[in-house]
C-alpha cells in the first residue's frame, strides 16, 4: 500500500498495438503537489502513457494506483476514476457547442450532479483564475488559442482533480500564445497542483517542473531534476534529443 | 368566346371543390408529421447504436437502413397493408398504415442523416467527455447529439420535402389526402388540368413553407463556428 503523500503510483506498465510495443515497462511516482514533466522524441509513447494512466486505453500489464486505489482492477468504476484526473488536450477539445462557463460548468453538473447555480459560481471562479472570467459567454470559435486552452485548464481544475495531465498543451499554438498558457500552468505549480506534464518546453520544466523523465522507445531512460538531465544528459538518446531542441531555439531567436 | 365561357364555368366547377381539395392538406401535413416523427424517434436511436453500438447491432441497422432505403414507396405500402400487418394479426385503417410505413422508411434515411452528422463531430470531444467523468450515454446525450442535431438539420429539411412529396403516393391506400381528393374531383368534373394544377400549387406552397419553418429553426440554434458562419 503505497503512502499518503503518493497520489499516483504506475508499476511496470506495458501496452501494445498489435505487434508494435509502445510501453515497455514503465515505472513511477507522484507525489501530492509535485509537477512531473516527461519528454522524449515523438513516437516513443508519452501520449500512450497519458492515456494509459487515465484508462482511456487499456494497459497489457502493469499497475496504477490513484490515491492508493488501484485502478486497473476491472470492478473499478472508470468514471468515479477519471473524475479525479484532470486531462489537458493538445487540440484543447473544448466542446463547441458550449460557452467557454458551461464547458467548465458541465462536468460539476453532469458528472457531479451539482446545481446549475453553484456549478457555475465555481467555473467562473475557474475562469478567473486563468484570467478568462470576461470571456465567460463567449464560445470557442470566439476565442484564440491561448484562451480555448486556458479554458480547458479551467475545465479540468473545476473537477478538482487528484492530478491533471498536460499532454503537450503547447504544441498546437501559435508562439504567441504560448506564453500565457504557461504562465496558468506555472501559477498553478506553484500552487502545488499535482501535475504530469508531456512537454517540449524547457524553460517550464526547468522553472517549476520537479522531476523530468526522459522517454525513450518505449521506456524511460533517464530521470532526474530537470535542469541536471536538460543540463547535463547522460544517456547518448537524451543528449541528441536536447541538442536538437537547443539547436531549434537557437534558429528561432536568432 | 366559348371558350371563355367554357373557363369560367370550369372555374366555377373548381371553386366548389377547392374546400374539398384543401382539407387535404391537413391529411397530407398529418401522414407527414406522423411519418416524420416516427422516423425520428427510429432514426435517431438507430444513428446512435451504428456508430457507437456492437458489431451486432451496426449489421443489424444497415440492414433495416438499406431495406427500406431500397424497396420503392409504392411496394412497402401494399407489402404492409395487404401483407404484414394482417399476417401479424392487425387490421390498420389506411392513414395508420401509411403514417407507419412513411415512418419506418424514414427511420432508415433519417438514421443516415444522423449518423453523418454525429461522425462529422471530431473524436476529441468525445474523449474530452470521457475524460471528465461522463458515461458513454451522458457523452452521446450532452456533447455528442446537441452538435449533430444542429449539424443534421440542412439534411434533415431535405427529408421533410420528400417526405412530403411521397405522402401523394398514400393515394393508392385511398388515404384522404390533397392527390386522393384531387383525383375525385377530377373524376366528379372530367377536367383534370386545374385540380391537378391546384395541388401541385399545394405542394410548392407546403414544401416552401415547411423548409423556411426548418430555416428559421436552424438560425435560431446557431453557434457561432459550429453551424453557420461566424
Amino acid at each position: 500500500m503505497p503512502d499518503d503523500d503518493i497520489v499516483l503510483k504506475v508499476e511496470d506498465l506495458y501496452k501494445s498495438y498489435g505487434k508494435i510495443a509502445v510501453l515497455k515497462g514503465i515505472s513511477f511516482e507522484v507525489r501530492r503537489g509535485e509537477t512531473k514533466i516527461i519528454c522524449g522524441p515523438s513516437g516513443s509513447g508519452k501520449s500512450t502513457l497519458l492515456r494509459c494512466l487515465n484508462l482511456l486505453t487499456r494497459p497489457d500489464k502493469g499497475r496504477i494506483w490513484l490515491e492508493g486505489e488501484d485502478i486497473t482492477n476491472r470492478n473499478v468504476d472508470i468514471n468515479k476514476v477519471r473524475q479525479k484526473i484532470g486531462f489537458v488536450f493538445q487540440e484543447f477539445n473544448l466542446f463547441n457547442h458550449l460557452t467557454a462557463l458551461k464547458n467548465v460548468s458541465i462536468g460539476l453538473e453532469v458528472v457531479k450532479k451539482m446545481k446549475k447555480e453553484e456549478a457555475h459560481r465555481i467555473a467562473l471562479e475557474m475562469l478567473k483564475k486563468v484570467g478568462l472570467s470576461e470571456h465567460a459567454h463567449k464560445y470557442p470559435a470566439e476565442l484564440s488559442g491561448g484562451q480555448k486552452q486556458r479554458v480547458a485548464i479551467a475545465r479540468a481544475l473545476a473537477m478538482n482533480p487528484a492530478v491533471i495531465f498536460y499532454d503537450e498543451p503547447t504544441s498546437a499554438l501559435d508562439p504567441q500564445l504560448i506564453g500565457e498558457v504557461l504562465e496558468v500552468m506555472k501559477a498553478l505549480a506553484r500552487e502545488k497542483v499535482t501535475s504530469v506534464v508531456v512537454t517540449h518546453e524547457m524553460g517550464f520544466a526547468q522553472t517549476v517542473g520537479d522531476e523530468l523523465l526522459f522517454m525513450c522507445d518505449g521506456k524511460i531512460v533517464e530521470r532526474g531534476p530537470p535542469m541536471e538531465i536538460i543540463r547535463k544528459p547522460k544517456c547518448e538518446e537524451t543528449k541528441k534529443f536536447f541538442q536538437r531542441i537547443h539547436e531549434l531555439y537557437a534558429r528561432e531567436t536568432r | 368566346m366559348s371558350y371563355i365561357v367554357e373557363i369560367s364555368k370550369l372555374m366555377v366547377t373548381v371553386w366548389d371543390y377547392l374546400p374539398y381539395i384543401l382539407e387535404g392538406v391537413l391529411w397530407t401535413l398529418g401522414l407527414v408529421a406522423g411519418g416524420l416523427g416516427i422516423g425520428f424517434i427510429i432514426g435517431l436511436p438507430l444513428a446512435i447504436a451504428q456508430v457507437y453500438g456492437h458489431r451486432f447491432l451496426k449489421i443489424l441497422v444497415e440492414v433495416y437502413a438499406w431495406f427500406f432505403r431500397s424497396v420503392p414507396l409504392l411496394v412497402l405500402l401494399f407489402l404492409f397493408y395487404w401483407g404484414i400487418f394482417p399476417a401479424l394479426g392487425y387490421k390498420l385503417d389506411p392513414l395508420t398504415c401509411s403514417v407507419l410505413v412513411l415512418g419506418f422508411r424514414s427511420g432508415g434515411y433519417q438514421s443516415q442523416i444522423f449518423r453523418g452528422a454525429i461522425q462529422s463531430i471530431s473524436e476529441g470531444q468525445f474523449v474530452a467527455a470521457r475524460t471528465l467523468g461522463m458515461s458513454k450515454l451522458q457523452s452521446i446525450y450532452h456533447i455528442i447529439l446537441p452538435q449533430a442535431l444542429r449539424i443534421a438539420i440542412p439534411g434533415w429539411t431535405n427529408e421533410y420535402a420528400i417526405i412530403l412529396k411521397d405522402s401523394a403516393i398514400c393515394f393508392v391506400l385511398g388515404v384522404m389526402e390533397i392527390l386522393t381528393r384531387t383525383r375525385y374531383v377530377v373524376m366528379a368534373t372530367l377536367e383534370p388540368l386545374l385540380p391537378y394544377f391546384i395541388a401541385g400549387g399545394l405542394f410548392i406552397v407546403l414544401t416552401y413553407g415547411g423548409t423556411k419553418i426548418v430555416n428559421i429553426i436552424y438560425e435560431k440554434a446557431k453557434i457561432p463556428g459550429l453551424i453557420g458562419r461566424m
